[in-house]
Parts: C-alpha cells; structure tokens; sequence
C-alpha cells in the first residue's frame, strides 16, 4: 500500500470516526435530555428504579 | 475520548444490527444491577446483625422479633421528629437570611432485618451465611461494576460473542455518555470549578505532558514519526479516537497503527482491573483515587467504570477531570499537526504550514460535555429537588451505566489486546506507567479535600 493511499485510507477513517462520533454525541444529548423532561414532569418517579427489580 | 461508538454509525438504518446487542447489554445490565440489590442488601443486614449480635452478647438485645421491629419503628419515629424540628429552624433561619444555615438530613429508613435473619442472631449467635456472603462481596468490591466488565470478559473470551450481537455491543458503550451527562444533577459551580482548575493543572502537566514526552523521546530514539505521534495521543489524551484523529496527521503506517490501539487497549484493561484495588492498598480516599483515574486512565468507559468500581464520591471527582481531559482532543491534535508537519518544516527552512486552529477545535471538540454543563447550571438555579437529583444521580445513572459497562466487558477481546507490539508497545506502556504513577503521588500530596465534590 502506498503512503499516498495510507493517508487519504487514514483520513477518510478519521472524518467518519469524528462524524460517526459527533452524530452519537447528538444522539446520547437527546436521550439525556429526554431523560431529565421525564424525570421533572414526574413520569419516572423515585420508585421506578425499585420496581426494576425483586 | 469516549466509550466510542467506532465503527458503529447511530442511526434509525442501522437500529436493526444493533438491537439484539442492545438488548443482550440491557439484560445483563439488569442481572447486574439485580445482583447488586441483592449484594448490598445483604451486606446492610450484615451491619444490622453484627449491631444485634453485639447487644446480644452484652445481654442488651430485644428478645422477640415482634419486639426489635418495634423498637426499630420507634428509633426512626423519634429521628423524623427531630428532622422536621430542624427544617422548622432552618427554613426560619434561611428567611432570617442567614447563609450559614446547613439544611438536615432526611433519616433514612431504618434497617430491619428478615424474621428468620434474626432469629438466627439471637438464639444461634451467628450471622446468616447469605449476609456473610454479601458482605463479602461487597468488601472484594464485586459489585455491578465488576461483574459487568468482568462477566462480558469471560463470556468473549470463551463462549464468544455471536456475529448478531457484535455491533450493537459496541453500540453500548456510548450509553455512558447520558449518564455523564445526567450526573451533572449533582454539581454546583463551585464544585466544578474547584475540581476542574485542579484537574486542569493535572491534564496539562499529566496528559499534554504524556503527549510531549513521547514526541521527543519517540524523535530522539527514531521511532517512527507515526507511531510516536500515534502512541502520544492515544496514551495522553483518550485512547483509540485521538490516536485515529491524530494518524492522518502523522502519516500513521498501518502497522504501527494497529500496535498502538493493542497497546492503548491493553494497558486501559490491565489499569480498570487494578486500579481500583491498588488505590485500596495505597489507602487512597474516594475523592484523591477519582482524580487520579481521571488522570491516569486511557478512556472514558474505562475510566468511568474505574471509579464507579470504587465508589460514587470517586465517580464524581473523576468525572469533572475526565470532562477537562476530553475537552483537550482539539489541542492534541493541533499539538500533533505543530510538532510533526509545521516544525519539520519551518526546520527544514520551508514555510510552515497555516493550521485552521477554529476549524480543528469544532471539529474534533466533543459536544455531550455541553450537556454536563447544562444540568450542573440548572442545579445551580434550583431547578432539581433533593429526589430529582437521586433519581438522575443515582438511579438512572446506574442504569444507563450498567448498559454501558455490559458492552465494555463483551468487548474486551484478547485478540485485540495480542496486537500489542513493537517499540509501541514499550513506549506506550512505559509512559502510560510512568504518568500513572506521578499522577498517584501528585494527587496523594495534594490531598482529598481538594478534590472532593460536595454538589
């Protein structure tokens, strides 16, 4: 393999790990943002947890 | 940089491939976290019959179960009162404007242990084997934590882990990330600041410091500029994403590419298995073993899970640092693309290349930290009470962690970490030695009350 093509392989690689990476970062704000709206109007009370379990 | 979700893009397309993996974590995440239950209420009750066992051999202990229940009852009756007296006083002094007013503690439930736990105590004078069990656990630090990282090890390094599960495995990882963010609940300013200046202090001289070390000792022993560029990211700042984001920059041979990744893998996996118990022998407190995880520890999901294995005061010194730490990939980068594209040149009597320093910053800098600010300023405004603050902190942090810590373990593949190699391999774990080991002593001189986090 080439260094010319080791490094255009690399940032390739890099772009779509940083996008894959930025794309999961909105992910997992929308899910904690999502998780704090429940918990504030109440829907997941201090009793969920406990029922999870026996 | 984080638990990373490499390999794995989050979309609806690929909901499909990652479910049956998501959903294998998200089961042993319960199992876990259902052993964990178990596991703590036992060592409690182990308290509470030590505590009867001691009044029993004193002569002192209620004689009928009927009788302890009730005295139990009474002990929390009387400990209510007296709590809402002291609210009482310390609303009055809150509107008097007195600053100074600490708000009492709710009592918690009292312990009251099963009828047949207490028989055993009393008429046979011995603790119940399953309390001694729990409280064995619970003493070798065998919580969810370790059976989550641990468990998914053995399962894929012996039954293995079918094909189907694999990428939503990895897709698991990242479910940390909200619980980062969420447990911001628990911070005040104050904290954040007080902890992350010092952090600040550490991730410059430790991390950066990582990352200088091995440039020039990788230049002086000619080593390839690659690897070198390639190990100091990877070993300073965060593991596998800022060695993928810095190899472009150094022109990365595949090879040595691949041997720094083992290393980093390698060395991350060796430190979250022995960091918790080498902060108990050296008899580090919660606050000053959370800083220098935080220091010391490769990557976020390790790191995370690291310091929850210790304990939540942990979690929380180590997740301020971890946020400071993260926050430092863009400089990496920019310190990678000075040191082995615009020196080389400017020495070599060229012009040196113009480096877009914003367009690496927004690019490279990782956004859920804003999240983690967002809920440490909505704590500030009082917009969480005492029992929003313990289902986010405590309850749902553990779930999304346990999902989380379920796909580090399956993870873990000895076949990865056997690519460990070549002069990455000793430079990468000498110097990752090198700064855990500083990072231990300078974190033992400065002190826990430093690092604690009062939220």
């Amino acid at each position: 393999m080439s260094e010319e093509t080791n490094k255009s392989d690399y940032e390739a690689k890099a772009k779509s790990t940083f996008s894959a990476e930025r794309k999961e970062d909105y992910f997992v704000l929308a899910l904690a943002t999502i998780t704090v709206a429940l918990v504030l109007t109440g829907v997941i009370g201090p009793n969920f947890f406990k029922s999870l379990f026996f | 940089m984080s638990g990373g979700g490499i390999g794995v893009e989050f979309s609806l397309k690929n909901l499909p491939n990652m479910l049956p993996g998501l959903i294998l974590c998200a089961v042993f995440g319960w199992l876990a976290l259902q052993w964990d239950a178990t596991m703590s209420g036992w060592n409690r009750d182990f308290k509470e019959a030590e505590k009867i066992l001691k009044e029993v051999n004193e002569g002192k202990a209620p004689v009928t179960f009927a009788e302890y229940k009730q005295k139990q009852a009474d002990g929390f009756a009387k400990r209510t009162e007296k709590f809402k007296a002291d609210e009482a006083k310390f609303k009055e002094a809150v509107a008097a404007g007195d600053k100074t007013a600490k708000a009492p503690r709710k009592p918690s439930k009292p312990v009251v242990l099963q009828e047949a736990d207490f028989n055993e105590v009393v008429q046979a004078k011995s603790i119940p084997g399953n309390l001694n069990f729990g409280n064995l656990m619970i003493s070798f630090q065998l919580t969810y934590v370790a059976m989550l990282l641990l468990g998914g090890m053995l399962i894929r390094n012996t039954v293995g882990l079918p094909e189907v599960f694999k990428a939503g495995t990895v897709a698991a990882r990242p479910l940390i990330k909200p619980g980062i963010i969420i447990l911001g609940a628990l911070y005040m300013w104050s904290d954040v600041l007080k902890v992350g200046v010092l952090g600040l202090a550490l991730v410059v001289a430790f991390v950066m410091g990582t990352q200088v070390l091995i440039s020039y000792w990788g230049r002086r022993a000619n080593v390839d500029t690659g690897l070198a560029g390639v190990m100091g990211a990877g070993v300073g700042v965060c593991g596998v994403s800022a060695a993928v984001a810095v190899a472009p920059v150094v022109n990365a041979k595949p090879r040595d590419f691949f041997y720094a990744i083992g290393t980093i893998l390698l060395f991350g996996t060796v430190a979250l298995f022995t960091f918790p118990y080498i902060g108990k022998a050296l008899g580090m407190s919660n606050p000053v073993y959370g800083a220098w995880v935080g220091t010391a520890v490769l990557n976020t999901a390790q790191l995370v899970a690291a310091a929850s294995w210790y304990s939540h005061e942990s979690l929380l010194t180590a997740n301020i640092i971890n946020i400071v730490r993260v926050g430092f990939i863009p400089l990496i980068v920019l310190w990678a693309i000075y040191f082995y594209v615009v020196k080389p040149a400017v020495d070599a009597g060229h012009e040196g290349q113009k480096i877009n320093v914003w367009e690496v910053i927004t690019s490279k800098f990782p956004i859920f930290v804003f999240g983690f600010f967002i809920m440490v300023s909505m704590n500030e405004m009082g917009l969480f009470t005492a029992e929003h603050r313990s289902i986010l902190g405590s309850d749902l942090l553990k779930l999304f962690f346990a999902i989380g810590f379920a796909g580090v373990g399956l993870n873990i593949a000895f076949d990865d970490l056997k690519k460990a190699g070549g002069s990455a391999f000793m430079i990468g774990v000498v110097s990752a030695t090198l700064k855990a080991v500083l990072a231990a002593i300078a974190v033992i001189l400065i002190g826990g009350a430093a690092f604690e986090v009062k939220g």
